[in-house]
């Protein structure tokens, strides 16, 4: 087996034996060490007998003998220590070599999203014990310094352990509450993985883990409309990436993207999933959002017209659950294409620009319509504030495209 | 777990010396509340005025004593409990019951030693 395989292997393991070994010891750091020392004994093993015919079981049987060795090691060193006792857990004979490792990663995701936990923190817990992911890789993926971010994971942990935070799935009446700090959290997450057009960053790699994170929560909270809409939304986007940048790298905006380079089956998928979010709540924030994304991944081909007016629909709707500035926002973008530049203005100039200062499409945007009503000396002045604030090539290109074009 | 829920609150709409209309009102739903806690409450009380708090600070090894509370703010300590739950979640639940004014604060900290 080649490393590459071998990460693979380690990593798609992951975030189920971190969370059944998590939720059996109630211990972050004794899951996550436990298995680290598993990985480090099939690389020896491994290599010396062969893979096992289920590496996954292998792995999860080591981690947990690790985890009671451990434990039983604690137990005799802090005899007395209270918190050790009152956490006394009952020994328990070792896993059966065919015992399937039991999913509790939905406990682990609800853990890691717990409102006590540092909003910071969450998205990045959630791709290190969920998803496996390296503390290096997450910390290229929030442009943070690597030890600023284990730090940060340190003290997360560090704040489950010591304030009791519960490893158990909240009783429904807290759900409203904590769902939506899950579901808040994966949208940070997902939002790293989004920005990236070109898909060549380091967010790249778990955008495939966000379509099996909201794939898995969907399916252990099916009487949730809002684990569908985000199942839903993370797959219609995904769809579009093939067609989200030219040849040269550019990005190329929704409206202009050639619905024939879209992953069919993907948003096939995707459309499964809303269906059943619909039938729950179809009012629900998320549901509209997901709704909106529907919308564009029913045009067949670039010389539909684009559904604009479908859309500001429902924008309308969703400004009547969800009213912010980034709804207000992408909604004028509909209203330009649907009532004209002087309404969407009009509604653009009414948001208070102070929170949207550093917000790249609120300029982006300003600067587009300012340039079609043409005002091309302030539309300068805008796209200047949006090149200011933008990450990705992907964007830096186009954007600079745009405010070259206003010369001409 | 053993957690400490101190209650942080505007003391001026109790009025100095705790007998306002306001005052009574919240003490009869502390005493309500502390009943519906049973076992869950191992000790509690309301504090008197932040004006009848002495600080002793110390700087460098040095101890001074201060008339007033450790720290100036809008809210002041008003109150604490002491409870016994099996988790944090179980710990909000019970903090988000007690008797708080419009604008005020609980603040959920396990004990380092349990009782």
């Amino acid at each position: 087996m080649t490393s590459a395989a071998l990460g693979l292997v380690f990593r798609e393991a992951s975030g189920r034996i971190v969370a059944a070994l998590a939720s059996r010891f109630r211990d972050l750091d004794l899951a996550e060490d436990s298995f680290a020392d598993a990985c480090a004994r099939a690389l020896e093993v491994w290599s010396r007998e062969g893979p096992p015919r289920d590496a996954a079981a292998w792995l999860y049987q080591t981690a947990y003998r690790c985890a009671v060795d451990t434990w039983r090691r604690r137990k005799t060193e802090h005899r007395f220590a209270p918190e050790l006792q009152r956490n006394a857990i009952e020994e328990q004979a070792m896993p059966a070599e065919w015992t399937p490792i039991p999913d509790e990663r939905l406990r682990l995701i609800f853990v890691c999203c717990h409102p006590a936990v540092a909003p910071d923190a969450r998205a990045a817990l959630t791709l290190r014990l969920v998803c496996g992911l390296s503390t290096r890789e997450i910390a290229r993926a929030f442009l943070l310094p690597e030890p600023t971010l284990a730090q940060r994971l340190i003290r997360a942990k560090r704040k489950i352990a010591e304030a009791g935070v519960s490893f158990e799935v909240p009783e429904p009446e807290a759900w409203p509450e904590r769902l939506d700090a899950v579901l808040s959290t994966i949208e940070i997450a997902y939002g790293r993985a989004h920005e990236d057009a070109a898909g060549s960053g380091p967010h790249f790699n778990y955008a495939a883990e966000m379509l099996e994170i909201t794939r898995v929560l969907a399916e252990l909270l099916p009487h949730e409309a809002e684990t569908w809409a985000m199942a839903a939304i993370v797959r219609f986007a995904e769809a579009r990436r093939p067609a989200r940048v030219d040849a040269r790298g550019m990005m190329i905006p929704l409206a202009d993207q050639d619905p024939g380079a879209w992953v069919e089956p993907l948003i096939a998928d995707a459309r499964r999933c809303l269906d059943r979010a619909v039938v729950l709540q179809p009012r629900a924030p998320r549901v509209l959002q997901a709704s909106i994304h529907a919308a564009w991944c029913a045009r067949r081909a670039l010389t539909d017209p684009p559904p604009w007016s479908r859309i500001l629909t429902l924008y309308d709707e969703l400004l009547k659950v969800r009213d912010d500035c980034i709804v207000r926002l992408n909604r004028a973008v509909a209203l330009a294409e649907v009532h004209g530049i002087a309404a969407a203005s009009a509604a653009i100039e009414s948001l208070t620009a102070p929170p949207l200062d550093d917000f790249l499409p609120y300029h982006a945007v300003r600067a587009d319509l300012l340039c079609r009503a043409g005002r091309y000396d302030e539309a300068r002045i805008a796209y200047d504030a949006a090149l200011a604030l933008v990450a990705t090539s992907a964007e830096r290109l186009w954007l600079e495209r745009q405010r070259a074009a206003l010369t001409e | 777990m053993q957690y400490m829920l101190l209650i942080y609150e505007d003391e001026r709409i109790y009025g100095p010396d705790r007998e306002s209309p306001a005052a009574r009102e919240r003490r009869a739903q502390h005493v309500a509340y502390s009943r519906e806690l049973g076992a869950t409450r191992l000790a509690g009380s309301g504090l008197k005025d932040s004006t009848a708090a002495t600080t002793i600070r110390a700087a460098a090894g040095k101890q001074t004593i201060h008339d007033g509370p450790f720290a100036e703010s809008r809210e002041q300590l008003a109150g604490y409990y002491l409870i016994d739950v099996t988790d944090l979640d179980a710990a909000i639940a019970v903090a988000r019951k007690v008797p708080l004014s419009q604008n005020g604060a609980v603040e959920i900290r396990p004990l380092l030693v349990p009782l």
